[in-house]
């Protein structure tokens, strides 16, 4: 009979250990969200709580998109992102481009000061900005909430978006020029294909961004019809009875998206964070 | 051509950023409704009303609470993490993945995840804490004495994935040699640590912190969301939640945007203070 006798834990064991906790903390929450967003009301509040559903139910569900204006928050949420993305992916693909291709004085005081910007957090933004529209007249617009997205996203997309022109080969361009192709054409034959894959990581962050953003459309968007997710998921507590099954659905509606887009652009995400995709 | 191509990307930024963070150093120069356009230059006014204000007073001492626990936590469990995760084991790649959700998910899907996990009655995490016998009787996690504790554990949970994917980006860059040389050395694993890991991770640690401090410092939605609705939501009211009510809640525009104005001042002397003090780990990264 062997006797059991205390081992120093191996160092392959508590890596185990810490990978397994991590993983846990990570993933707990949104198992717990899932198993909630199917059960049926007496379900939700039983105690002791089921971990998987006894009684799974869409019901949830079928009420959020019926009973709340979900799909009206959720249109909203698309179409702001969108515009988000398109407006500064433009504006930044064109600004990198001249960042890492044209020498001019004052370039590098151009790239401290995109850095610079990333001191000012959104609620130092968000308050003048609020004022600024209101004296614009567009506030409560989808217009004002597209340009508060922009001013949030653009120093990043700029940023991220000159460190991957900055990897492809001037000489590329260099050699279509030689061949007689105009500066549009080598810019749309050789280096937009080149840095696709750039671009859409880098849409992608943005969209997260936007898709993401509690504190303007808060601010900006008073008008039920034009609110985007986050607000109007709030905006569900406000019931006198918390309908938790009801938040937990909105809550997994919300997250997919994001989450798909996520695992997506994954591969990119270890360059992109090298090269400072990084806010919030 | 090449100014060109930068020109609106400059515009949008001085329009959208640089403008309305200088509007606003006039703006807390004013007292003016939030609604209303009337408008009436005070002078500093604003800033001495904030001086003799127990309640700003209060909100900055949170903020600090909030911002230093929540920094060091997220360092600590980021820089542990990466460490762990940067070995190989069956199952990293999925590990990797799986850890960066709570950073990439909207902070209000966050906030309402905790608050129901953290439920008083009827939450896991107080049944749990029932059904082994931690505690006899269910913890209020939102109520005042406890709202701070939840709001800085949600705090790290959903912000040091971002600390672990910066460090870990860096320390697969340290070329492998090194640690074999430590360890014909006999060098052991802490030693290795300090030694080799800790001197290489230096320069970006600098940064992350720096970071990781100005955005815990100006963090809105995370504390905002937690403490609506929750009662006790006057413990956790920062200075960034501050100057958002007295903007929207109690329509003072002036006295919003000089709590910002102080805001930004704060981090920018602290910057200026970290740099001087820290200068050297940034240049050897």
């Amino acid at each position: 009979m062997t006797r059991w006798r205390w081992r120093r834990p191996s160092t392959r064991g508590l890596l185990y250990v810490g990978a397994v906790l991590l993983a846990l903390q990570a993933s707990f929450p949104f198992f717990w969200m899932a198993s909630t967003s199917f059960k049926p009301p007496p379900e939700v509040f039983a105690q002791p709580p089921s971990f998987i559903p006894q009684d799974p139910t869409w019901d949830n569900f079928r009420r959020l998109f019926t009973a709340t204006g979900f799909l009206v928050y959720f249109k909203n949420s698309l179409i702001v992102s969108g515009l988000a993305v398109l407006l500064t992916m433009v504006v930044s693909a064109a600004g990198a481009y001249s960042l890492t291709r044209y020498r001019y004085v004052g370039r590098e005081k151009i790239a401290g000061l995109i850095l610079c910007t990333y001191m000012f957090a959104p609620i130092m933004v968000v308050i003048p900005f609020f004022i600024l529209v209101k004296k614009a007249g567009i506030e409560n617009t989808h217009f004002a909430l597209v340009l508060a997205f922009t001013s949030f996203c653009l120093p990043f997309t700029l940023w991220l978006m000159r460190a991957f022109f900055a990897t492809i080969p001037i000489e590329l361009e260099e050699a279509a020029l030689v061949d007689g192709a105009g500066r549009v054409r080598a810019v749309v034959y050789v280096v937009l294909p080149l840095a696709l894959p750039g671009i859409i990581a880098t849409s992608i962050f943005t969209f997260i961004l936007a898709w993401n953003d509690y504190i303007f459309t808060r601010i900006l968007i008073t008008s039920d019809e034009l609110k985007t997710l986050p607000v109007g998921v709030q905006d569900l507590f406000h019931s006198a009875l918390i309908d938790w099954g009801l938040i937990m659905a909105a809550g997994m509606m919300i997250t997919i998206p994001a989450l798909l887009f996520f695992i997506a652009v994954q591969r990119y995400l270890i360059s992109g964070w090298g090269a400072g995709a990084v806010k919030g | 051509m090449g100014l060109l191509a930068i020109a609106p990307a400059l515009f949008l930024i001085l329009a959208l950023t640089l403008y309305p963070v200088a509007y606003s150093i006039w703006l807390s120069l004013l007292e003016k409704h939030s609604f209303f356009p009337q408008e009436r230059f005070v002078g500093l006014e604003n800033y001495f009303y904030l001086w003799k204000d127990p309640e700003f007073w209060t909100s900055l001492w949170l903020g600090v609470v909030y911002s230093i626990w929540t920094i060091f936590f997220q360092i600590i469990l980021g820089v542990a993490a990466a460490l762990i995760l940067n070995e190989t084991f069956v199952g990293r790649g999925l590990v990797r993945g799986i850890v960066l959700f709570p950073y990439m998910i909207p902070t209000i899907v966050a906030v309402i995840l905790w608050k129901w996990l953290l439920n008083d009655t009827y939450g896991v995490v107080n049944y749990w804490l029932l059904a082994f016998g931690i505690v006899w009787d269910p913890i209020s996690w939102l109520g005042a004495d406890h709202i701070m504790l939840s709001v800085i554990v949600i705090s790290i949970w959903q912000f040091f994935p971002f600390v672990l994917l910066s460090i870990l980006a860096r320390l697969q860059t340290i070329p492998p040699e090194l640690y074999e040389a430590a360890k014909v050395d006999g060098a052991s694993a802490f030693r290795r640590f300090v030694h080799v890991t800790l001197p290489q991770i230096r320069g970006i640690l600098f940064v992350v912190i720096l970071l990781r401090s100005i955005w815990m410092f100006t963090k809105f939605d995370t504390v905002w969301l937690m403490g609506e609705g929750a009662g006790a939501g006057r413990f956790i009211r920062t200075l960034p939640v501050y100057a958002y009510m007295r903007t929207l809640t109690y329509y003072q525009a002036g006295l919003g945007a000089a709590l910002a104005v102080i805001m930004f001042a704060i981090l920018v002397v602290c910057t200026i203070i970290y740099f001087r003090l820290f200068r050297e780990e940034a240049d050897i990264g």
